[in-house]
């Protein structure tokens, strides 16, 4: 008998069941993805602190602000209930305030079927308070809320602007705890003053969740936090890779002890804290306002002759500070004739046109879309809470890392950018359509 | 040094209108003290900072006071008569909301139009409030701060509006002629016209008279109301061309603009030595008062200094200038 076919076989079985596990693991690893590929960056700069720092600037900015602490505290971790993120993901739909057409990217994370939610004789009345009707991030954020409200016919919504008034978001909710409201979604501006009207909600038996910011309340239901460490280590890495850890950089920040300000720059200086080379030249808090951040980067421009990057902490300071390079014609200023890098965060659609345009270099992107995350959390906890819900949804609901958009698709330690035209949850209106 | 009009002067039907403006106007003193501060901190600043010193980083203060000094002329005639409007930052956002919405026009004139005539409007409802209901100005413009930026988002559904598709819009903000940028231009020529209509027009006495003694004004027959209703008007359509610049510069027209503009603009004309009680400061120590605060603020950027630190040295500045005045007011009555 001739084995060597049948061996021949075996060997072929074993190297096809070899690939097909390879395969796997490496679908696998693809599926761990872009979250765990920035999760696994992230673990690597955490390690870096003030005595690792090389860079006495960085070092004295990062130990004078106290970041340290705040980073330590930010959640990072693992996706609920084993959910992997991949680029294209999410429902499509027009924005019930904002009437722009939203692609969300999570609306499969935490998942409920179109129909009546729970006990379909019952009607639920949520409650969505947050701050800021007249900003484009937040009016995306209560689109998304309202969105996965309708869905359900047996929810309803109410959707209050507390327009930046801390009492009143208080007693909004308050109202709701009197009214018996079956559940309770907020976006706090602040944590501190947040956390009595959130108690108070939880020991009236009404589940709460926050979304994006968060409460001081330990009792919270379950908080959805966003990526904001993603976000400063990887306009970090960018820097690296295009300045080869050498140049003069000017910082325009958010509120000083905002957690944005706090984690994103200070998971940017982490990241660039051990390159002597850098030079800080000047840190400006302009608190995202695009007026502050023009008129501080025009100061700027005029006090450097040479800058070779500017870090904005989000996409008003990013939109001022272009402005104002523009207006003073420096845009190819930087040494050599080189071009500002600039590096931004939100990915608004603003933004990125200026990606595709060249003017700004990176955004790391910092989705509003996350409302109807914070609403299916909550019908799970009201759920959970009447025993039609096997396990309430975790206390700590991290969205994905999502990768950073750059002009020409690159990776940098491992992960892959995306480009403007692969990311399709920019928020806000479309400067070109609103030209027309 | 200042004079006040003596008491026995004050009589009903004097043909010698009581708050007769050269009385009321801030003393050469006064003014010299705010040039010299002026020339002390360029100077300062000029020495600190070399970067300071130079051309262009004049066009740059000049560029960034022009939208406050502007709507600080507007807050000074306001407040000459003895009123305030708090309502100028939703004028501006309406304003520009207005604008914004006319851009599908493709009209410049149209589009500058609409933006113009929404702030005087603004105003003149301010005035008819003032005037007619009498209600106190502190109440009416609250009120309308808060109508006006909502409607700013009704309006605009909470979106920017980007004027971008509009070249002339954008030149009103980033164009220059004879190589001075246009802002500064307006800035400059609102500037002068309030001189005129302060200092050598009627209406400037009668201003003055109004926020010195509106009682005594009325009774020598001028048409009080008719005053206030024109300062409310001129206040809401500086608003508005503040509002028309910044946007323009910005090429960004956000309902969420222009916040907490209000008092900055109050410190612009306190410092310019405005009394909040009326008839007392003139359009020229605002003028010197927004530079002053344009140079610190400018200075302390190029030094590196925190925003933060910058508020509390703007407030130091006003407290320095103005407390002296003040002083000096409080020992003349006593």
């Amino acid at each position: 008998m001739n084995l060597k076919p049948m061996v021949r076989m075996a060997t072929l079985v074993r190297a096809l069941s070899g690939a097909a596990l390879v395969g796997a693991a490496a679908a696998a690893a693809a599926q761990s993805s872009v979250h765990e590929q920035l999760n696994a960056v992230i673990a690597k700069y955490a390690k870096v602190d003030e005595k690792s720092m090389t860079n006495p600037a960085v070092k004295a900015i990062f130990a004078k602000d106290g970041f340290a602490q705040e980073l330590e505290a930010y959640p990072v971790g693992k996706l609920a209930d084993g959910f992997v993120w991949k680029p294209g993901m999410g429902a499509s739909f027009v924005g019930p305030f904002s009437k722009l057409p939203i692609k969300a990217p999570f609306t499969d994370y935490l998942p409920l079927p179109d129909g009546p939610v729970l006990d379909p004789k019952k009607t639920y009345r949520i409650g969505f308070v947050f701050h800021g009707f007249n900003h484009s991030w937040l009016v995306s954020l209560a689109d998304t809320a309202a969105w996965e409200a309708a869905r359900h016919p047996n929810v309803q919504i109410d959707v209050i602007d507390a327009q930046y008034d801390d009492n009143k978001m208080a007693q909004v909710i308050d109202t709701w705890v009197t009214k018996k409201y079956d559940g309770i979604v907020l976006w706090p501006m602040r944590e501190a003053p947040m956390g009595p009207p959130v108690d108070r909600a939880i020991a009236a038996g009404i589940p709460v969740v926050s979304v994006d910011r968060r409460t001081s309340s330990d009792k919270v239901s379950s908080e959805v936090t966003g990526n904001f460490y993603a976000n400063g280590v990887q306009q970090g890495l960018y820097l690296n890779q295009a300045l080869k850890g050498q140049g003069s950089l000017v910082l325009t920040r958010k509120d000083l002890g905002s957690t944005a300000d706090s984690i994103r720059a200070g998971g940017f200086l982490q990241v660039i804290g051990r390159s002597p080379g850098y030079k800080i030249l000047g840190s400006y808090h302009v608190n995202s306002d695009r007026t502050l951040s023009f008129k501080t980067t025009a100061d700027a421009m005029q006090a450097f002759k040479e800058v070779d990057a500017v870090y904005t902490a989000g996409g008003e300071e990013a939109m001022g500070a272009l402005d104002a390079i523009r207006e003073a014609k420096r845009l190819n200023s930087a040494p050599g004739g080189r071009k500002i890098v600039i590096v931004a965060d939100d990915d608004s659609k603003e933004i990125m046109r200026e990606i595709k345009a060249g003017t700004i270099d990176m955004v790391a992107p910092y989705t509003p879309l996350i409302g109807d995350l914070g609403v299916r959390a909550v019908i799970r906890h009201i759920g959970f809470k009447a025993g039609l819900v096997k396990e309430a949804p975790p206390k700590l609901i991290l969205t994905p890392n999502l990768p950073m958009i750059t002009k020409a698709k690159m990776t940098i330690e491992g992960v892959q950018t995306l480009t403007p035209d692969e990311w399709p949850y920019a928020f806000g209106p479309d400067k070109a359509a609103a030209a027309k | 040094m200042e004079t006040t009009l003596p008491t026995d002067r004050r009589v009903a039907g004097s043909a010698a209108a009581p708050g007769a403006p050269r009385q009321q106007r801030l003393s050469l003193d006064a003014v010299m003290g705010r040039v010299a501060l002026l020339v002390l901190l360029v100077a300062a600043a000029s020495a600190l900072q070399p970067a300071f010193a130079t051309a262009e980083n004049a066009r740059t203060v000049l560029l960034a006071v022009a939208t406050v000094g502007v709507m600080a002329l507007g807050m000074t005639l306001v407040l000459l008569a003895g009123e305030l409007d708090l309502s100028i930052g939703g004028v501006a956002v309406i304003s520009g909301v207005v604008g914004g919405m006319l851009l599908r026009s493709g009209s410049v004139a149209l589009v500058v139009a609409g933006v113009l005539a929404t702030g005087v409007v603004c105003g003149l409802v301010n005035g008819l409030l003032v005037t007619r209901l009498r209600v106190p100005s502190l109440i009416v413009t609250l009120g309308m701060l808060g109508v006006l930026r909502a409607l700013a988002n009704i309006l605009s559904g909470g979106q920017a509006i980007y004027p971008e598709g509009i070249a002339g819009y954008l030149w009103f903000g980033r164009g220059a002629v004879l190589g001075v940028p246009v802002p500064v231009w307006v800035f400059s020529i609102a500037a002068a016209a309030a001189v005129v209509l302060t200092r050598h027009a009627r209406f400037g006495r009668a201003l003055y008279a109004v926020g010195g003694n509106a009682t005594a004004a009325g009774l020598s027959g001028i048409r009080v109301d008719r005053v206030r209703l024109l300062v409310f008007a001129a206040s809401g359509l500086a608003a508005a061309l503040a509002g028309l610049l910044e946007t323009a510069r910005l090429a960004y027209i956000g309902p969420a603009g222009f916040t907490g503009i209000e008092l900055s603009v109050i410190a612009v004309a306190t410092l310019g030595g405005v009394s909040l009680a009326g008839g007392r400061g003139t359009i020229e120590g605002t003028l010197l008062a927004a530079l002053i605060i344009g140079v610190v603020n400018n200075a302390l950027n190029i030094a590196g200094v925190s925003s933060y630190v910058q508020q509390i040295v703007t407030a130091a500045v006003i407290l320095v200038v103005v407390l002296p005045d003040s002083l000096q007011r409080r020992e003349r009555e006593a």
